[in-house]
């Protein structure tokens, strides 16, 4: 696992934790979803990644405390998902596409030019600690490709130029602008 | 061309995912028709349709539903409706925008089957990385829930039908509908042994129907139009229509709404709007990453519609995802793209899948760099084969496919690969114009023009 | 019964059978890892991939339940391939370390790879690294690169203890079986995860790197160490035990047996033996011994004789054939209850907190003469008793603070606070040295087999009882175990109609319920599970 850098780093062991009491109701609502306690277990460790940032195995123990399985089974499950992280990441998590139809119009070169704008170190974790850069697989929006994702929304259409602007912005300290994806909103007019 | 925009109609309606907006278009309008019926004679109506799963398969969906055991049979176990919205077949992109654009349409698609089905309670299995999808589901959820759509004794009809939306992680084959039931379990997201299949024994050993979110969308317009008028559009055994997502290397990229049976070159030419300036057609993946490749002879050829790109090409319409590929590209990158990717996402059950795809994917980085030999292909051809329907899932077979239609296809373009090799060629130097290789920008460079 | 067809050969299985098993009746073995017949179905090796006459697709025979008219094929160039094409899948990511492997000549890998593996290496591309060595449990070591993802180790977590502690990790070639970091296994059935472990990756701590498994030697017996009886194999070279390994028996212990059974491999328990007769603290061999004690049997006035629950049925029935034939005014008793030192814990699973194997068989016999005394009785008379006699219990360890009786005869395997006072000390056969039977917790008649050789002077109980009654005057003179047994079962009604042959591998069951055994109150172990 890479080490502290970036926001919400913990440390390795923080010993036994429970969950905040302001979420409980949420924890309870979770629960009344499903017809099995073990069924919580992908949306409790949405809740928990949420809540301390990653999944160190305190708080992978807590989530099996809470639906009664072994910690193992939640660790499986943990280690199965990509989106789960099992270790720290920066403030902004940029997962940049690379599967085939992001790669045709470009993406290789929005990794290159993040690559070297970010300034990152081996393990994709700029200085600041602001930003991850990570390639991903196909994120379904192939449409508007070369993309990425930062922390939960969509950035399409992506120029090195476009990239520069996200990131200035997220520098400067201003809330993340929140796409609104549209339909066929397309690179080329129409001849 | 004249066809009802069945399951994108309202796409361009501003602030269509709101409940009040929606109404105003119509929907839920068929949920009362549907819950007045028994739940047989909607089973009828959407066999008589010819509907079929948009997810990839296209088996029958009024089939499927017909599969589910009478409550005679079942005894008190519940009967379970998933859609699902894992979208994640590489190429796809049409479910993303049909619930962010259109919730409740699809909303009223699930209530609707849910009654055939005899279902009360339902999940939408949405992937991990659309979490503000996710979040505008959950909306869409509780409006519908404080309209008296959803909950309890549904618009006074007697009929329960509660809806959860459940996110998934990061996990392609969760798309599978048994890794799907898998993962909403609290499981990795494997797939599971069949028999039994998941209509007599899913998701908690009940009776489970998983309908991808484009098929549930249909249902509503089925309903109010009867199946009569949805066999009347499309070919005889691929009625209706389908949600196309293009990508690649064409002019308009995005998702469109063709009655199946549309030629294939019209896609390309008049929705796609063709190719970049300058550039010939190379290869066509029409149905998501996993169907075999086409060739532009096949492409010009061929109809969309599920026989016809079976027919000309052994490929298969799949989820409809299209990605075009021009003279720019070059094919052994692309096909080891494709590779990472199955390599990357293979759930590691069965013994083939889990070993070859990482087996196939690194011996395609050697052909890639010029490094492999003719023995090197002849066992890559070979794994796949060993791979294909050797597996539980369909995921063996949908990383072997592009394995074998590329080589078998576009041969020519790894021979090179190996006489350069042969050749002491260094990885890279073949390909005059660097800007082929898929990893480089083809866009930008046409844009400025 | 369905009838089904495998290459050609129609067998009728009964309903519910896959076809690895139905296949198996009809002489035909179909190779697989990850199918166990006492775990669940997983289908994930593959390996098992069969064609159907008039199918479309192979298809895996374990998942696939017998009905009448399939007919399947393992013969056909397509089967051929796909095994073969599995072993290599199965081998690109594993690493190349027979030599130093412990599984070696007991691997699912090795083995399959020369039935039907046989191929040209074509794996040239990096192995997968994955953690080895893992040090998981107080049995346990795990070599993650040797793994082959089969899960069986995992179902036999989640279905037979109930702990849930293996699980894979990852997805993908970077596939890792593991527990939750820092975790170690709890349960008492670790040796079990060695045992359906088909490769290397799960080896057994205290057989690694004792023996290659070549050089040993197989014998179906039965475990002594609690009334279970579960059914193993004794493994064993030049009269060394290595390991005990349990033997399926669906009716006893189905596949597995716990670590403390496997524990009772005299090298690994350090087994102190008695080896030498001994009359009032001299060496003598066992002829001078018998001759003291029949000398001394004949003068003293009361008499008592202690049936052991730790003896076999024969060693139980000489004695008291001896009794009734030369002691008449001997007094007998059940020594029920355990040894001092016992292992004390009990599960719902195989473990029982009665640690004697053949209390069933003692209670049946004692229950054939309505004079026998408790355990109890023996204590209060101890002080009183001019002569007692004891076969193999530890009754002075046992019955400590009780009084002493004027003089002791032991007929003992192991040494202890009995043959410490005994008078007269004569070595027995343990377990692994003789042929015999027990009764097991459920009334189940099972044969134990020689293994080894017996230690030192020690032969079987049974027939030194029987030399023993000769020299005061009457001999039941059977001279065969079998004869023995037999002669046993003809007196005793539970026993009607078995002959020793007959209860072969798997045993057979008494015809009436076990009588009441007095089974000692023994608390869970925390560890225990159900």
């Amino acid at each position: 696992m890479s080490s502290s850098s970036g926001h919400g780093a913990a440390v390795a062991s923080r010993g036994p934790i429970e969950w905040p009491a302001a979420l409980q109701p949420q924890v309870t609502d979770i629960l009344s979803r499903y017809p099995t306690r073990q069924a919580a277990v992908m949306p409790l460790l949405w809740l928990a990644q949420d809540t301390w940032a990653w999944l160190d195995l305190d708080v992978m123990r807590l989530v099996a405390r809470t639906i009664d399985v072994p910690a193992s089974q939640v660790h499986a499950v943990a280690s199965f998902y990509t989106m789960f992280k099992k270790a720290p990441t920066g403030k902004y998590l940029f997962q940049v596409c690379h599967t085939l139809s992001c790669a045709l119009v470009g993406a290789e070169k929005i990794v290159a030019h993040l690559e070297r704008v970010l300034e990152l170190d081996a393990h994709g974790n700029s200085k600041d600690g602001l930003f991850t850069l990570m390639r991903v697989e196909c994120l379904a929006s192939c449409g508007s490709a070369p993309m990425m994702q930062v922390n939960d929304h969509f950035y399409e259409r992506l120029t090195p130029e476009s990239c520069d602007q996200i990131i200035a912005g997220l520098r400067s300290g201003k809330p993340l602008a929140v796409p609104r994806p549209e339909v066929n909103e397309w690179t080329f007019p129409v001849s | 061309m004249d066809f009802p925009r069945i399951l994108s109609g309202n796409w361009e309606v501003p602030d269509s995912h709101t409940l009040a907006v929606a109404r105003a278009c119509g929907t839920y309008t068929r949920v009362e028709m549907a819950l007045k019926k028994p739940p047989a004679e909607l089973i009828q109506i959407v066999k008589d349709s010819g509907l079929r799963g948009r997810g990839g398969a296209g088996f029958p969906t009024g089939m499927k539903w017909s599969f589910v055991p009478g409550p005679e049979k079942r005894g008190n176990k519940p009967v379970y409706l998933l859609c699902n919205a894992d979208e994640s077949e590489p190429g796809t992109f049409k479910d993303r925008y049909c619930m962010w654009k259109d919730p409740h349409l699809m909303i009223e698609g699930m209530i609707i089957a849910a009654h055939a089905i005899g279902c009360k309670v339902g999940y939408i299995y949405i992937r991990g990385e659309f979490r503000y999808i996710y979040d505008r589901l959950w909306e869409a959820v509780h409006e519908a829930r404080a309209a008296g759509l959803l909950g309890r004794n549904i618009l006074g009809t007697g009929v329960d039908f509660e809806l959860h939306v459940h996110l998934g992680a990061g996990a392609y084959i969760c798309g599978e509908e048994t890794a799907l039931i898998s993962s909403l379990e609290g499981e990795k997201g494997q797939p599971k042994l069949k028999p039994p299949f998941p209509a007599v024994e899913g998701a908690w050993r009940c009776p489970t129907i998983v309908n991808n979110v484009e098929t549930l969308a249909a249902v509503p317009w089925i309903i109010e139009n009867g199946a009569a008028a949805y066999k009347a559009i499309g070919t005889e055994k691929s009625p209706g229509t389908k949600l196309f997502s293009c990508s690649g290397h064409i002019r308009r990229p995005g998702v469109y709404e063709i009655p199946l049976g549309y030629p294939m070159k019209d896609l390309l030419e008049i929705e796609c709007g063709g190719l970049l300036p300058g550039r010939t057609l190379k290869a066509v993946i029409p149905g998501g990453s996993s169907v075999p490749v086409m060739t532009p002879a096949e492409v010009y050829a061929c109809n969309m519609d599920y026989e016809s790109i079976q027919t000309v090409a052994g490929s298969y319409l799949g989820s409809g995802g299209f990605i075009v590929m021009d003279d720019t590209t070059d094919l052994v990158d692309a096909l080891t793209n494709l590779l990472r990717f199955y390599a990357h996402e293979s759930c590691g059950q069965c013994t083939p899948c889990r070993e070859g795809c990482g087996w196939m994917y690194h011996i395609l980085c050697r052909v890639r760099d010029n490094c492999a030999t003719a023995a090197d292909l002849v066992t890559l051809k070979d794994l796949a084969d060993n791979i294909h329907s050797k597996t539980i899932c369909f995921f063996g077979a949908s990383a072997a496919m592009p394995v074998q239609s590329f080589l078998l296809k576009f041969k020519g373009e790894f021979l090179a690969r190996i006489e350069a090799a042969s050749m002491g060629i260094p990885a890279g130097a073949i390909i005059a114009n660097p800007e082929q290789r898929v990893g480089h920008p083809v866009a930008p460079s046409v844009a400025g023009a | 019964m369905p009838k089904v067809k495998i290459n050609d050969i129609e067998v009728d299985v009964p309903a519910g059978t896959n076809m690895i098993e139905a296949a198996a009746t009809a002489g035909v073995e179909i190779p697989h890892y990850c199918y166990h017949p006492n775990l669940s179905i997983a289908g994930n090796c593959r390996m098992c991939l069969v064609d159907i006459v008039g199918g479309r697709a192979p298809e895996i025979a374990c998942n696939m339940v017998a009905r009448e008219g399939l007919a399947i094929r393992t013969d056909t160039p397509n089967v051929k391939k796909m095994r073969q094409s599995v072993m290599e899948f199965l081998l690109v990511n594993h690493p190349l370390d027979c030599p130093i492997c412990d599984q070696s000549g007991e691997c699912r890998l090795q083995d399959y790879y020369m039935d039907h593996g046989d191929y040209d290496s074509r794996g040239v591309e990096e192995k997968v690294s994955k953690q080895k060595r893992q040090d998981i449990g107080d049995k346990i070591v795990l070599d993650a690169e040797r793994c082959v993802q089969c899960s069986r180790c995992v179902r036999f977590g989640d279905e037979v203890t109930g702990t849930g502690d293996l699980r894979l990790m990852n997805r993908s070639d970077h596939t890792e079986i593991g527990m939750f970091p820092g975790e170690r296994l709890t349960h008492h059935y670790q040796g079990n995860l060695a045992d359906i472990c088909p490769v290397g990756a799960l080896t057994n701590k205290d057989f690694r790197f004792q023996r290659r498994v070549w050089y040993l030697r197989e014998t179906a017996s039965v475990c002594n160490g609690c009334a279970t009886g579960c059914n193993v194999q004794v493994c064993h070279q030049e009269g060394e035990v290595f390991r005990y390994l349990p033997r399926r028996n669906d009716a006893v212990n189905k596949s597995w047996m716990c670590d403390h059974g496997r524990d009772l491999v005299p090298g690994i328990a350090g087994l102190e033996r008695v080896l030498r007769s001994r009359v009032d603290g001299c060496s003598v061999d066992t002829e001078a011994a018998l001759g003291a004690l029949t000398t001394r049997l004949k003068s003293a006035k009361s008499v008592g004789v202690v049936l052991g629950s730790q003896a076999t049925n024969e060693a139980n029935w000489a004695l008291l054939q001896l009794v009734r034939k030369n002691l008449p005014g001997a007094r007998l008793y059940a020594a029920t209850g355990n040894d001092p030192g016992s292992v004390e814990y009990a599960d719902t699973l195989l473990v029982d907190a009665d640690k004697n194997p053949n209390n069933a068989g003692l209670a049946l016999l004692a229950s054939l003469d309505g004079r026998v005394g408790s355990t109890a009785e023996l204590g209060s008379a101890l002080g009183s008793l001019d002569l007692l006699v004891v076969l193999e219990d530890d009754v002075i360890g046992r019955l400590k603070g009780h009084g002493r009786p004027a003089a002791l005869a032991y007929f003992g395997v192991s040494k202890n606070a009995t043959s410490a006072a005994a008078d007269v000390l004569i070595p027995v056969c343990h377990t692994v040295e003789m042929d015999g039977s027990y009764v097991n917790r459920q009334g189940r008649v099972q044969r134990i087999r020689r293994a080894v050789n017996a230690a030192g002077d020690a032969v079987p109980a049974w027939l030194v009882l029987e030399r023993l009654g000769g020299k005061l005057g009457h001999a039941p003179g059977t001279g065969m175990v079998a004869a023995a047994f037999n002669a046993m079962a003809k007196a005793v009604p539970a026993m009607k109609g078995m002959d020793f042959k007959a209860l072969g591998d798997a045993g057979l069951q008494l015809a009436t319920d076990v009588p009441e055994v007095a089974a000692p109150d023994v608390p869970a172990s925390p560890g225990a599970t159900a």
